[in-house]
């Protein structure tokens, strides 16, 4: 009975930093209709722009908002310089230029930080809380994980469902033209869509790396699972993404856990999880209706 | 933070004047004739040699440091004369410690650098991705840095690799006998990397601690998640956890137990076990909650080489010379010692190949002499012409700080059923400069 709990906890957390991923590409879906590649390494660029500033003796809250605001430029950035001259051509092409841009940053980031293998702090604890006299795989920082995603989803939706920016976003995402018509500066808006999504995806890297090691390349599996949690979770809800990510944080963990040799089993196990969600319901679990797909 | 940038790197010094043919400081061998340029690789005044590193990923800590440690024994060496007045060109190249990777660099070593031999290759399964191109090619594939069995197992499947470190199966069995005469009643789990290195560690000690042994569990290398394989160790009620595992999964096995409160008696086998690294890797995680190695301490682990912390060995004396005079930046570490040691045999098998070594001469001059050779080891190597496996003697030591104390003199074994014994034998010192002279075995 233990050992469920022990390996139900493990599979939480992890699921929560799966979802956490997972929000960052529904946010850029949402607001520019792009799948974009390159998260995973905009996300571990500003890690490790906050592990500079944190071997430079600056507190890991300074790190933190210097990390959200350093990947809101270079969200910015990269949709005016990068995404702004395929935008609108096939949608195939922004893609491949992202798939390109992910490539391009983590060399960059090998080259200014250095490929070594480093520990990243956590502002809370990394022992496991005492429940009577057993300890349980939860954490103060897995807490810290947990409370920070949620707060993001929520402040997610309630952008999205209440404030009229969010509206817009929605609209020039959905239709550049009919938007732009009805007044709406889609150019800024598509900027801002990338700058934010690109803040989420800091922070989802930032909380990742919290307690354990960073590499240049350490979001590369991370990305796999993201993308497959998004796309469980319908790939356009923010609650589908969280939801999306703890199905796959559990159910990894339980084949890992159960399975003989299970820890091999584990990539496999995300396809065929992927595979059976999209089998039963083609758009994820958590699709609006099918005639907003354009 | 250093960046590896140059994944790449070639010995600079140029060729040192006034050494004739006898070879520096090293032993006139083979006669007084002129050096040619005997075989691929080998100039009148060069050869070149070649090896695969994790510089970058996951496997990268501690084992990058390895090829800094080689690279600074040859440039000593080489301002020493090198060997038979030839220079030692060591080009090391990047594998992320991806098989796909190390076939790439070793068909760039072997085709385009043309190297003379592979030496130090590091991995088990990233060599074993290489060892039929290298065995194939016939390009000598000496030293190996991996445990594995399979490079010296069986001399007619692989004519041209030798393995170097104690293999895993013989570490195994020294651990498992340890366990059974100092913690009989200890509940044994395993915590093993899934492949290899795993089951031939697994192989050894359930040699001697079948009954003992409760959980074995095993981790895929790139998965970083072991929770609920730490977990299923606690579940089984595992009072002593033996793992053979690489650097990074000491620190992530560490880091899960943590987080379940879980305390066994640690034994981490010799390749996961070096405290300064994994200390290091844990000790920023979220200040003095875990620092200065505590973790570690008390852990008990395995040697078959001195380590930095025994200050007053002479090997270790000599080869800090060595790092300071020829070595780069940062402070000698075990794994620079393990590369110049490994770079210490590789002299020894050149010079025993003699003046105009070929490829066959090289190996051949391993399997005559390279069970007589004396260096850093404890124990000697297996060398001969029905075995390539390297050395099988490992002492036990416990990890006290960021040194360690040895609770076990050096026992040898071999693979399979054959017993473990007590080495005897005297710790060999260093000879001048710490470089060997070895007769050349070769015509």
């Amino acid at each position: 009975m233990d050992y469920f709990v022990n390996v139900t906890l493990t599979g939480l957390t992890q699921g929560m930093i799966y979802s956490a991923f997972a929000l960052a590409l529904v946010l850029i879906w949402r607001s520019t209709r792009i799948v974009n590649f390159a998260q995973g390494s905009m996300a571990a660029a500003t890690t490790f722009i906050a592990l500079a500033l944190i071997q430079a003796g600056q507190s890991y809250w300074v790190a933190l908002i210097v990390a959200l605001l350093s990947g809101f430029l270079l969200g910015a950035i990269v949709e005016r310089v990068i995404i702004r001259p395929v935008e609108g051509g096939p949608e195939l092409n922004a893609v491949i230029v992202t798939l390109g841009l992910f490539v391009a940053i983590q060399a960059a980031i090998a080259i200014i930080f250095g490929s070594s293998f480093q520990s990243f702090p956590t502002p809370f604890g990394v022992r496991g809380f005492e429940v009577g006299d057993t300890t349980i795989p939860l954490t103060p920082t897995s807490l810290y994980i947990i409370g920070s995603v949620l707060l993001t989803m929520a402040l997610l939706v309630a952008l999205f469902r209440f404030t009229r920016i969010g509206l817009a976003m929605r609209a020039s995402a959905f239709s550049q033209e009919v938007a732009r018509l009805l007044g709406v500066k889609v150019g800024s808006m598509l900027t801002l869509g990338w700058g934010l999504a690109a803040v989420v995806g800091s922070l989802a890297g930032l909380l990742i790396a919290g307690g354990t090691f960073v590499w240049p390349a350490y979001m590369d599996a991370l990305i796999v699972f993201g993308f497959v949690a998004a796309i469980i979770g319908g790939l356009d809800s923010p609650v589908g993404a969280i939801v999306g990510g703890l199905i796959l944080g559990l159910a990894l963990s339980y084949v890992s856990g159960y399975a003989p040799r299970g820890s091999a089993l584990v990539n496999i196990s995300a396809l065929v999880i992927l595979i059976v969600v999209l089998l039963v319901r083609p758009g994820g679990l958590f699709s609006s209706t099918t005639a907003r797909r354009a | 933070m250093t960046a590896i940038a140059a994944a790449t790197v070639a010995s600079t010094v140029a060729a040192c004047g006034g050494s004739d043919d006898s070879g520096g400081g090293t032993s006139s061998g083979g006669g007084g004739g002129e050096n040619e340029a005997s075989d691929i690789g080998v100039t009148e005044d060069t050869i070149t040699l070649g090896a695969h590193y994790p510089l970058t990923g996951v496997a990268a800590p501690g084992y990058s440091e390895i090829p800094t440690g080689v690279q600074a024994y040859f440039d000593c060496l080489n301002q020493e004369g090198g060997v038979y007045g030839r220079d030692i060109e060591f080009i090391f190249r990047d594998d992320a410690y991806n098989p796909t990777q190390t076939s790439q660099v070793t068909n760039e070593l072997v085709l385009e650098d043309e190297i003379f031999a592979m030496m130090s290759g590091l991995g088990t399964p990233t060599h074993s991705a290489v060892v039929d191109f290298l065995n194939d090619e016939g390009v000598p594939d000496l030293f190996v840095s991996s445990g594995s069995l399979l490079w010296g197992e069986d001399p007619e499947q692989y004519p041209m690799s030798f393995g170097w470190q104690t293999d895993y199966e013989s570490e195994g069995k020294i651990i498992g006998e340890y366990i059974a005469e100092n913690f009989p009643d200890a509940q044994v789990g395993l915590f093993l990397q899934d492949d290899d290195f795993g089951e031939d560690g697994e192989a050894g000690i359930r040699q001697y601690i079948d009954d003992q042994i409760v959980a074995a569990e095993r981790y895929t290398p790139g998965n970083t998640n072991v929770g609920p394989q730490i977990a299923a160790l606690q579940a089984a009620g595992a009072d002593f956890v033996v793992g053979f595992n690489v650097p990074s999964y000491t620190a992530l096995s560490q880091l899960t137990a943590l987080q379940l409160g879980y305390d066994p008696q640690w034994f981490y086998s010799n390749v996961g076990s070096d405290p300064t690294l994994v200390g290091g890797l844990l000790n920023r995680f979220s200040e003095g909650q875990v620092s200065d190695a505590a973790l570690l301490d008390g852990a008990l682990t395995t040697g078959y080489l001195p380590t930095v912390d025994m200050t007053d060995n002479p090997w270790i004396t000599e080869f800090q010379r060595i790092w300071d005079e020829c070595g780069g930046e940062g402070d000698l570490t075990n794994y620079r010692v393990y590369g110049m040691a490994q770079a210490y045999t590789m002299t020894q098998a050149l010079q025993a190949a003699g003046q105009n070594p070929t490829r066959e001469g090289l190996v051949e001059a391993v399997e005559t002499a390279g069970g007589e050779w004396e260096g850093p080891v404890f124990a000697p190597f297996r060398y001969s012409e029905d075995s390539h496996m390297g050395t099988g003697g490992m002492t036990i030591e416990r990890i006290v700080g960021n040194g360690s104390e040895e609770v076990q003199p050096v026992r040898i074994t071999d693979i399979g059923d054959a017993p473990i014994e007590e080495y005897d034998g005297e710790a060999a010192t260093p000879p001048a400069n710490a470089i060997p002279d070895e007769e050349s075995v070769v015509d």
